[in-house]
């Protein structure tokens, strides 16, 4: 019987600082891993703890996972610590993640803001890898100052090169400097003119609560229905098996029957956005 | 359902035998109340025909257990060693089934858990002194054990009646056939008096608090009831309702440093508390007392039988006698309901 509580140890093997708070770990874990684009992972580290992250890598790169995370609490501090060589532990994959498979054929609309990009570009990856299951991508991305963006290189110059026909970037920021030349504003000011046939769209969100708030009224504002927006949501997974029950959202369990949920199963339960 | 009769002092005789394969433990009579003790330290057997004062979910889910230690290769789970525990009432065992249903079922099973119920043997017991607390009856339950038990007792003249109840339970008697004689038309009809008996004492003093609908049809409609609010300002965060809750199954997972490794435990832990649900960037869905009170109604009475059918609250009234604010969830639901 396998003991779904202990962790799998990784070896860090490299560490990318993306912004002022937040760098990406690349991890070797001793076993194989196999994950989908949106499912999540537990990350321990020794003695300090364990928290939840999404795999920001293409699930089809198989002996490393890559982690974007952001220092807010005790254990992405910790992590943020830690250099090359160091070991920390892995639990999982949890979760549903997104159902690449439902969207074949479709126009797919992703928004995404802050250290939200991590799960979104393991989605973006896996979405470009078979680009053509689907239509069209379109990616808006917003940071709070250009130096806020993560995956500065690859979503600047190597994503709007991929095909532009197909896969288009959007970029904001809340605040320019002076080396910025893009649109200035939250997210939802690029969510316009999207040149989407909305009848046959999905649109994935995921950010800080307040943009998945606001992008979502958005989304719903255009004609986007409730079923056809996926949030990706943010509780506090413990266990990462439907058991603890720290991260119910009304009668879901975030771990286990999320963390993607479609806004017609959520929107009318207490405090989504908190 | 095989049933059979054992005399009271062939039973104790029984437990004798149970207590050399394994831990035992029995609801026993202390004070005013039931408490579940170790057969060693009580020695004897009384009928207890009440639940006890505490739940059963220690046996099977603990307070407080290591359940991994890294970085270390794979290694085999630590075995339990078998345990019996007599005196289940009926809303003991639905507590089972509702940790059974969380704990067992999914992707993942809790393999601590997993192992704690295969080696534990349950027996069960008809009520007959119900509590003036005890309201099973208003959440689908009989006072009586209908399944879930290994063997039940009902408590008739001069012995009990023992009905099998699963394949653990019939092993139980197979191995020891000469302690136990055929029930009687008599027993049964001893049993189904009883039975009628206390079902009316509980009918009666639950009459009161029958809600109109069901009580998910009432939840759905009473998220902004101002009732919510009036009965929690006595509430002090205590969380004593949720600890004694026997279905009551949330957790906490930490790490420890243990010499040159760590290990991991997993704790009780409880949504009154305010940090619950919070996450490392802040956001906290239920920051206000009444937001945590209220989930835990919704948690046992909507959220629990959308996933699994069935209510989360077994009308077993503890946490009516342990709350220091005299927080009555009877009167909470009733007020709930009216409005």
């Amino acid at each position: 019987m396998k003991n779904v509580y202990k962790p799998i140890t990784a070896e860090i093997v490299d560490v990318i600082t993306e912004t002022p708070t937040i760098k990406t770990f690349v991890v070797r874990p001793r076993e194989t891993i196999a994950f989908k684009a949106g499912e999540f992972m537990e990350v321990t580290v020794p003695g300090v703890g364990e928290a939840p992250f999404t795999p920001s890598s293409s699930p089809s790169v198989k002996d490393t996972i890559d982690f974007t995370i952001m220092k807010v609490g005790k254990v992405t501090e910790a992590i943020h610590d830690m250099e090359k060589g160091a070991l920390v532990g892995v639990r999982g994959p949890f979760g549903k993640g997104y159902p690449l498979d439902a969207w074949k054929g479709k126009e797919i609309l992703i928004v995404g803001g802050g250290v939200g990009g991590a799960p979104l570009r393991a989605l973006f990856l896996a979405l470009v890898e078979r680009l053509g299951d689907f239509k069209k991508i379109l990616y808006c991305y917003g940071a709070r100052t250009p130096q806020d963006i993560v995956y500065k290189k690859q979503i600047m110059e190597e994503w709007p090169r991929i095909d532009p026909k197909k896969v288009e970037i959007r970029l904001t920021v809340d605040e320019g400097d002076e080396t910025w030349k893009g649109n200035v504003g939250v997210v939802t000011t690029v969510v316009k003119d999207l040149g989407l046939n909305l009848n046959n769209s999905v649109a994935i969100v995921c950010g800080p609560p307040i943009m998945m708030k606001f992008a979502t009224f958005r989304l719903v504002e255009i004609g986007y229905p409730d079923n056809a927006i996926y949030l990706s949501m943010e509780k506090n997974m413990s266990c990462g098996i439907g058991k603890c029950g720290h991260c119910m959202l009304g009668e879901y369990m975030v771990c286990k029957d999320g963390p993607v949920l479609t806004y017609d199963l959520i929107k009318d339960k207490p405090a989504i956005w908190d | 359902m095989e049933t059979h009769y054992v005399t009271e002092a062939d039973f104790v005789s029984l437990l004798s035998r149970l207590e050399k394969q394994g831990d035992l433990y029995v609801a026993t009579h202390e004070d005013d109340k039931v408490a579940i003790k170790p057969f060693s330290e009580v020695g004897d057997f009384t009928y207890p025909g009440v639940r006890a004062f505490q739940p059963l979910k220690p046996l099977f889910f603990s307070m407080l257990e290591e359940v991994a230690e890294y970085p270390t290769e794979e290694e085999a789970l630590r075995e339990s060693k078998p345990f019996a525990i007599i005196g289940a009432a009926s809303c003991d065992l639905r507590a089972i089934q509702a940790l059974d249903r969380v704990f067992l079922e999914g992707d993942f099973k809790d393999p601590f858990y997993e192992e704690r119920r295969r080696k534990g043997l349950i027996v069960s017991f008809d009520c007959t002194d119900p509590l003036d607390t005890c309201f099973c009856v208003l959440m689908g339950l009989n006072p009586y054990p209908e399944g879930g038990f290994d063997l039940n007792l009902t408590k008739v003249e001069g012995g009990y009646i023992v009905e099998v109840g699963s394949d653990k339970g019939k092993k139980v008697v197979d191995e020891n056939k000469s302690l136990f004689k055929p029930a009687t038309e008599n027993h049964l009809s001893q049993r189904q008096a009883i039975r009628s008996k206390v079902t009316e004492t509980v009918e009666k003093q639950s009459k009161e608090f029958r809600p109109a609908a069901a009580w998910q049809e009432i939840l759905a409609r009473a998220f902004d009831d101002s009732a919510w609010a009036r009965n929690v300002e006595t509430c002090v965060e205590c969380a004593a309702c949720l600890f004694i809750c026997p279905t009551c199954q949330c957790f906490l997972l930490y790490d420890e440093r243990a010499g040159d490794r760590y290990k991991r435990l997993k704790m009780w832990d409880a949504c009154a508390y305010r940090n619950f649900a919070k996450v490392a960037g802040g956001a906290n869905p239920r920051p206000h007392l009444v937001e945590r009170f209220k989930h835990r109604y919704y948690h046992k009475l909507d959220y629990f039988p959308k996933n699994y059918g069935f209510e989360a609250c077994t009308g077993c009234g503890r946490c009516i006698v342990a709350c220091p604010g005299k927080i009555d969830m009877r009167k909470v639901l009733k007020e709930v309901c009216k409005s």
